[in-house]
């Protein structure tokens, strides 16, 4: 390339060379991609992580023998002959911390697998004691039987191994001496936050702290030498404290970053755009649902022999299904990829008609009431101005509305079926929780002959279930939803003390627009 | 591929990325500031890709089109960002040097690439797409959000200092000036 330049093509030169150029982008960015492309088929991901996470966490705690909060590894070793010269290297007799060769061969690891920790506020403020799977060494030390001597006053069976280790624990808990056993004192290091060995040479029993990461990571504190097991801290050169406080530092820093690393790689990975999405799955709607109100009437009535009683309620009165309207807006929510969850605010005008003819002055008429101690229907007078008209003729027609004026709160679930183009088709349910505020109520009278106007009747609270499907139009910014709805009323329109019972249903056609935020 | 990213279909937008994304990574990396900066462009740039490639009408290369989105989006982070903005040192950069450890001497693609990111944002954006991208002065001033006149001049200064520095780094030869004659007076 070095003499394949001149100026009058830099920016052929430059094209060429930058088209030749590759960089392959980590699987972070694909997982992004695929995430916010299809956010439904995240959560198996999500859960799976979280199943994956749990079980690690609870290993772990189980795992947990000793103060690994702070990344300690407690080692111990004695200073029996035996057990030393058993772990001598060939390579020199003195005993060497080594990062990956020592943990087995000359410094007795307790397998922290096992490890029951108890931890107590002392004077020590905390300490951990590993009391399972002592290896069998330490039973044969000097410093055990001295210890031995000392606990077995207090418990006559401590022959066994077992039994031993149950005085040992006694002896631990009665807090009378902690340096024979591995202490860490978690307070103190988090005061300090100096990681550095802990060494805590009795001369009995030795134990000595060391850095994990430190075993893992260094091979320069392998030289760290121990003579004859008295190992001391003084007898640490003062280039191996320098280079453990070294590598400490880096240590810590190298630590952090990765801990850092980590942590923004599964945020990045599991929250990528988190905010993004949210919004990009949010949609706002308004909508109108012309509708045509249906009712259904039956009675509930006790002891009762009346006409109203006794006759289908549907049959006697002359009828006709009234025009009603439901208009609201919504916020719809994509939570999978098919599903939507929406919710909102509707208003509901419902209308029911009924043939009735106009009378000259009120009549005193009843109407049939359930007593809610009893149980039994009585008549209840009340005055109408309105005669039913069903089997005659009406000489003043009027035509009576029993409205309702609603409000509710939809909480709805639409399902994707299919997708064309840009046309989608759903199906919905939803509960409307409603109040109605507003209404009035035409009741057929107890001998079928008359209507008594009575908005008070009207049951204040109710509950509807609707029924949707639709077409959802994918325009330019918005989307057009068309399809038709029904709407059923779960309870009756009226009061439980009414003995008339009236379920409205509506049949409409929805037409909705929808914008993303 | 390209009918199953139009149905939204998982594998065959894997593929599609797969194919683009290295050559896409490549131009973002060139406008970021680092890799992690490229990354973020890249996705969202693919992001753009498959959620807008309805209206990919087969007229043209689908790379062009891709390359277009990713290029724009790359732009667009840049400006939201007021990495951009801020740095409209682009008028300014005349006493920015270089600094030779930025440098590094790898291959010659990635050695031109890291060439042009070391130069002051302002002006390896107008050299990137003027250069490479092939947008007019008035595109990108449009782009930009700034003069025509200044995306030339911004240019004609990144491109002395890019040379500069390919000279510097003997990527590219001095050309030789050519003498030129003046009056009627020839050489001959």
């Amino acid at each position: 390339m070095d003499n394949d330049f001149y100026t009058g093509e830099f920016e052929q030169l430059l094209k060429e060379k930058t088209d030749l150029f590759r960089m392959f982008p980590s699987k972070r960015v694909w997982h992004s991609i695929y995430n916010n492309l299809h956010p439904s088929r995240r959560w198996p991901s999500v859960i799976m992580s979280l199943l994956l996470m749990s079980s690690l966490s609870f290993i772990g705690y189980l795992n947990t023998g000793v103060n690994n909060s702070n990344g300690h590894t407690t080692l111990a070793i004695t200073n029996n002959p035996n057990a030393i010269n058993n772990q001598e290297t060939a390579e020199n007799k003195n005993i060497f911390f080594s990062a990956r060769k020592t943990q087995k061969q000359t410094i007795v690891n307790y397998n922290t697998s096992f490890a029951d920790v108890i931890t107590n506020e002392t004077d020590f403020l905390t300490y951990t004691i590993v009391k399972n799977n002592r290896p069998n060494y330490i039973y044969n030390t000097t410093a055990v039987k001295e210890f031995t001597k000392l606990v077995s006053n207090k418990n006559a069976e401590q022959n066994s191994s077992k039994n031993f280790e149950q005085a040992v624990d006694n002896y631990i808990k009665s807090n009378k001496n902690f340096a024979d056993i591995a202490v860490t004192n978690k307070r103190q290091y988090a005061k300090n936050k100096k990681r550095r060995s802990q060494i805590i040479n009795s001369n009995e029993l030795s134990t000595v702290n060391i850095e994990s990461s430190l075993i893992t990571t260094t091979d320069k504190i392998v030289s760290t030498k121990v003579e004859n097991s008295n190992f001391d801290l003084n007898d640490i050169s003062k280039e191996d404290k320098n280079t453990i406080a070294k590598i400490d530092i880096i240590e810590d820093k190298n630590r952090l970053k990765n801990d850092e690393k980590v942590w923004i790689e599964n945020y990045a990975l599991q929250n990528k755009l988190a905010g993004k999405k949210w919004k990009q799955h949010l949609a706002f709607q308004i909508y109108v649902t012309p509708a045509v109100n249906y009712r259904k009437l039956t009675t509930e009535s006790r002891g009762s022999t009346t006409a109203f009683a006794t006759a289908d309620i549907n049959n006697v009165i002359s009828q006709k299904p009234g025009f009603g309207i439901e208009a609201g807006a919504s916020i719809n929510y994509a939570f999978a990829n098919r599903m939507q969850l929406k919710t909102g605010l509707q208003l509901n005008y419902t209308n029911y008609n009924i043939d009735a003819d106009q009378t000259n002055h009120p009549i005193i008429t009843t109407i049939l009431l359930n007593d809610p101690n009893t149980g039994y229907s009585y008549s209840a007078a009340r005055t109408s101005t309105t005669s039913n008209v069903f089997n005659s003729g009406a000489l003043q027609p009027v035509t009576l509305h029993n409205r309702t004026y609603q409000i509710s709160l939809p909480i709805a679930l639409a399902y994707k079926l299919s997708s064309e183009n840009n046309v989608d088709w759903f199906v919905g349910i939803s509960a409307q929780p409603t109040y109605v505020f507003g209404g009035n109520a035409h009741l057929i009278s107890t001998d079928l002959k008359s209507y008594v106007s009575d908005p008070s009747s009207i049951s204040t609270w109710n509950l509807n279930f609707g029924f949707e499907t639709y077409m959802n139009f994918k325009m330019r910014s918005y989307n057009l939803q068309v399809g038709p709805q029904v709407r059923y009323q779960v309870y009756s329109t009226y009061r439980k003390y009414l003995a008339l019972i009236e379920k409205p249903y509506a049949v409409g056609l929805k037409f909705g627009l929808t914008k993303g935020f | 591929m390209l009918n199953g990213c139009l149905r939204n279909n998982a594998t065959s937008q894997e593929a599609l990325y797969s194919h683009f994304s290295p050559k896409m990574l490549g131009i973002c990396y060139r406008f970021a500031k680092n890799r992690e900066d490229a990354e973020d462009m890249l996705q969202e740039g693919f992001i753009k890709v498959f959620t807008q490639i309805h209206q990919y009408r087969n007229e043209g290369a689908l790379e062009g089109w891709i390359r277009r989105i990713v290029v724009h989006t790359c732009i667009n982070i840049l400006k939201k960002n007021k990495k951009f903005s801020d740095s409209v040192d682009i008028t300014n950069a005349n006493s920015i040097r270089i600094r030779e450890e930025m440098i590094p001497s790898i291959i010659q693609a990635k050695q031109v690439v890291e060439c042009i990111r070391s130069l002051p944002l302002g002006y390896k954006t107008v050299l990137n797409l003027y250069a490479i991208e092939g947008y007019s002065h008035k595109e990108i001033a449009l782009m930009l959000d700034i003069e025509e006149s200044t995306s030339r001049s911004q240019y004609t200064r990144a491109k002395a200092m890019l040379e500069e520095i390919l000279i510097r780094k003997k990527i590219i030869q001095k050309p030789k000036k050519k003498i030129k004659f003046y009056g009627a007076v020839s050489p001959s």
